[in-house]
């Protein structure tokens, strides 16, 4: 029996492994690739979370919905929502420096948060949305979950298809020597700032599939579902600690951070309850540290950021 | 007596090539060097040597005593010598007279009189003390750089093409200033595209090409000379 | 709707809030100007600084108006030892690894604050607090000190930097670092003095916040967008600018619930940042472009 329970919980953390890995990887076309700081990604991850919620889910008295649309469009206006929402932001704020995109990526993600708490006719608001369909949902427990795995499984593998051919083409050298010099950047003017603009919105798509993948798969979504700032900054751990500017990185960075997270919360979760409280703060404490430990003693991170023979730091 | 300022077959350059192949110069003191050269020729490279601003790998830089090769520019500055750059020269969002205060930061003391000093220099900036910087013209604004770094009373200042992009009016300015801080007793050391104007006021000039001495001798004698003028002295 | 009641349900708490914001804006326009970067922890440590009033009312038995320059004093010492631990050895690296450093930061200084003095909202006095009349303008005695300690400290801080000598270097730093270290401004003693007065900053925005409003562990990260959008608004690195950003910021918020639902105040902010980065980035008063 434990044997059992032990792989239902793997098979688990598997999905959710996944899911993570595919919001750094979309974090790692941004910035590994980009060079742009999104501080944001929980406000994208949320938009395809609901957006595909309010387009699949059946009717509900009072909200928006009923579409009862397939799956698959939902996960289509996930992604496409996703990344539209990223174009405003990017069309203002790419001409300057990281610094301004940092501040606006935190805004548009606090007036997407207003916005899901407030406008109930569309989001539910602190009710959210239920009853959401699920793939492979008809079959028995076990199966579901292997099935599901499978899928998010296939979704990251696809996305790292997709992303490891753009950075190996020439336009993808040429992003990335531009990253990392400014003044050539300045120099190419308006054509590297239409492809930074698309960087980005292919990165907030990817964090909108993810959002999709995750709605799916709880079957519903609240607010409360994740603290959008503790998220954000686990994927950003996610990918300094595994290799910024490197695929595999972002998937390993997920794997170790995402196990560490959640062995830390079952381990704080069986201490008397008025020092879990505290434990949960500590070990947000922990996490802000551990970004500051490996910026400062690891920044390649894990795997660093492959080189190829053109490419100079 | 010997020279204030001796630079003696310097090598040296930004990266790893080489941009200065042995360069020697000499200023004494009370006096106006004068570096011409055609462009590329490493002018304001051989000042920067000077200045600490270069990865020096040959020769000497000897200063008033000391061997200064290899000094950083703040030690540099402490022992009396002025950089003015070509650019990017004055605080432009501070007054003329707040300029001239970030002049004397390290000083201490009574620096009524060197206030009055460098007011007299440029009696037109006295009427502006109180103007922003970046508000002033070109001309003046030169003037403002340089009369922050006369603030940190030098014995060598190193004038970085002072009057580049500048009406004949103020050039003329320039050089009759550049005129006056010597007589009060600091050497001047200029780089200067307007290579005409600049033998003619100066007292010593060197003529540099690609990154060595070409020629050299009293301004007079240069301007004089067939081969400099045929050099790039036509215009 | 007359216009004293415009004035006084509007423009008042307009005008109050908006200068808790310029305190704030101000630090944030500093640290933009001179060291450089977009200070993404300012927020919380401003949460860090109400919450240091509040302990040190509660240790001392003091009025909130001594706590507020013990709160100022502590927190710059913890900004000087935030540089030093975590920002400083970044410096030659590229400016956007330190704003990533600092958003590690706000987190790390919510969580201290989560986990002493916990998640509650709390006040620094009970009781409701009736306004005074000053010829038709309402106010209470808590909003009317709140304006004059930030007048006092922006006049404090105006004359510090035009008329003290290292007033004038970090002035210079800002304007021209190549040509401040070439007249001797140490690099190293302007950062430590511009951390120690955004500390201080930061602690009286913080105070201020909890003293007109409430305090809880996330108050200062919501004060962290319309902070910068009065620092960008006004001019990067420019204090009056930070100032005036800040007023119109807050005016602007106040004056919203006139045309958007209650909640999105907050929004108020975002669409300032964004129609300024858009239209003249340079801010109002013609501050730097990162």
């Amino acid at each position: 029996m434990e044997l059992i329970g032990l792989a239902n919980y793997a098979i688990f953390m598997g999905i959710l492994i996944g899911i993570y890995a595919l919001l750094a990887l979309g974090l790692n076309i941004q910035w590994g690739l980009t060079g742009l700081f999104n501080a944001g990604i929980a406000g994208f991850f949320a938009v395809g979370a609901y957006t595909s919620a309010i387009l699949t889910s059946p009717h509900v008295v009072g909200r928006v919905g009923g579409f009862d649309l397939p799956i698959v469009v939902g996960w289509a206006g996930a992604i496409v929502f996703a990344g539209l929402i990223a174009w405003p932001i990017g069309k203002v704020c790419l001409r300057f420096r990281s610094d301004y995109l940092a501040i606006a990526t935190i805004g548009v993600a606090e007036i997407i948060r207003l916005v899901i708490k407030s406008e109930d006719w569309l989001t539910g608001s602190s009710r959210g949305i239920t009853a959401i369909p699920r793939p492979f949902g008809e079959l028995d427990y076990v199966a579901s979950q292997l099935a599901y795995l499978g899928l998010v499984i296939a979704a990251v593998a696809v996305v790292y298809f997709l992303v490891e051919r753009q950075l190996k083409s020439p336009w993808g050298r040429m992003m990335r020597a531009i990253r990392d010099n400014e003044a050539a950047a300045a120099a190419m003017g308006k054509r590297i700032e239409a492809r930074r603009l698309q960087a980005f919105m292919f990165g907030a798509a990817v964090m909108g599939l993810a959002g999709a993948l995750f709605v799916h798969f709880n079957r519903s979504i609240t607010p409360e579902a994740i603290d959008p700032m503790i998220a954000t900054f686990l994927i950003w751990i996610m990918l300094i600690l595994g290799g910024s500017g490197n695929n595999r990185g972002a998937i390993l960075g997920a794997i170790v951070i995402w196990v560490v997270w959640s062995v830390s919360e079952m381990l704080t979760d069986r201490l008397p309850t008025d020092v879990a409280l505290q434990a949960k703060y500590i070990r947000i404490f922990v996490v802000g540290l551990t970004l500051q430990l490996v910026l400062r003693f690891r920044p390649e991170g894990i795997l660093p950021e492959e080189r190829t023979r053109r490419t100079a730091r | 007596m010997s020279a204030l300022l001796s630079m003696q077959a310097v090598r040296g350059g930004y990266g790893d090539a080489d941009i200065l192949q042995g360069v020697s110069i000499t200023v004494a003191s009370r006096e106006i060097v004068v570096i011409v050269g055609p462009n590329g020729a490493g002018k304001s490279t051989a000042m920067k040597a000077v200045f600490g601003l270069l990865n020096v790998r040959g020769g000497k830089i000897l200063f008033d005593g000391d061997d200064i090769t290899g000094w950083v520019p703040n030690r540099i500055v402490k022992r009396g010598i002025c950089y003015v750059p070509q650019v990017d020269n004055v605080f432009r969002e501070m007054t003329v007279h707040e300029n001239f205060e970030m002049g004397a930061f390290l000083r201490k003391g009574e620096l009524g009189a060197a206030y009055d000093r460098v007011y007299a220099l440029f009696p037109d900036l006295k009427a502006k003390r109180k103007a922003l910087a970046g508000d002033l013209s070109g001309g003046q604004r030169q003037m403002v750089a340089m009369g922050r770094a006369l603030m940190l009373d030098p014995k060598l200042l190193l004038l970085d093409e002072p009057t580049a992009g500048l009406s004949p009016k103020y050039m003329e300015q320039i050089f009759t200033i550049t005129r006056d801080v010597r007589d009060s007793g600091v050497s001047i050391m200029l780089v200067e595209q307007h290579a005409k104007q600049a033998l003619a006021f100066c007292d010593r000039g060197y003529v540099l090409a690609t990154g060595a001495n070409r020629h050299e001798g009293s301004g007079a004698a240069l301007l004089a000379d067939r081969e400099v003028a045929q050099m790039f002295l036509g215009g | 709707m007359t216009l004293i009641d415009f004035i006084n349900f509007h423009i008042v708490p307009g005008v109050v809030l908006g200068s808790i914001y310029a305190v704030g804006a101000i630090g944030i326009t500093m640290v933009f100007g001179i060291l450089r970067f977009a200070h993404l922890a300012h927020g919380d440590l401003a949460t860090m600084g109400a919450f240091v009033a509040l302990s040190a009312i509660g240790l001392f038995g003091v009025s909130p108006w001594i706590a507020l320059p013990i709160a100022m004093i502590v927190c710059a010492a913890i900004a000087i030892g935030l540089d030093k631990t975590f920002y400083d050895y970044l410096r030659d690296r590229p400016k956007i690894l330190t704003v990533m450093a600092s958003l590690g930061v706000a987190l790390m200084l919510r969580s201290l604050v989560q986990v002493i003095w916990g998640v509650d909202s709390t006040t620094y006095q009970r009781g409701i607090v009736r306004p005074d009349d000053y010829f038709g303008i309402l106010l209470r005695d808590r909003e009317l000190y709140t304006l004059l300690a930030v007048a006092a400290i922006v006049i404090g801080l105006e004359t510090f930097l035009r008329k003290s000598k290292w007033g004038k270097a970090m002035r210079a730093m800002s304007d021209n670092p190549d040509l401040a270290r070439l007249s001797g401004v140490d690099n190293r003693h302007v950062t430590m003095l511009t951390w120690a007065i955004v500390g201080a900053l930061c602690a009286a925005a913080g105070f201020l916040l909890g003293l007109n409003n409430e305090l809880n562990s996330m108050m200062g990260w919501h004060l962290l967008l319309p902070m910068f959008a009065a620092a960008i608004l006004g001019g990067v690195g420019r204090v009056e600018g930070a100032l005036l950003g800040g007023l119109i910021v807050g005016i602007a918020e106040e004056l919203s619930v006139l045309i958007l639902p209650g909640q999105y105040k907050a929004a108020t902010a975002f669409v300032i940042l964004l129609l300024i980065l858009l239209v003249r980035p340079r801010g109002l008063l013609n501050g730097k472009v990162l």
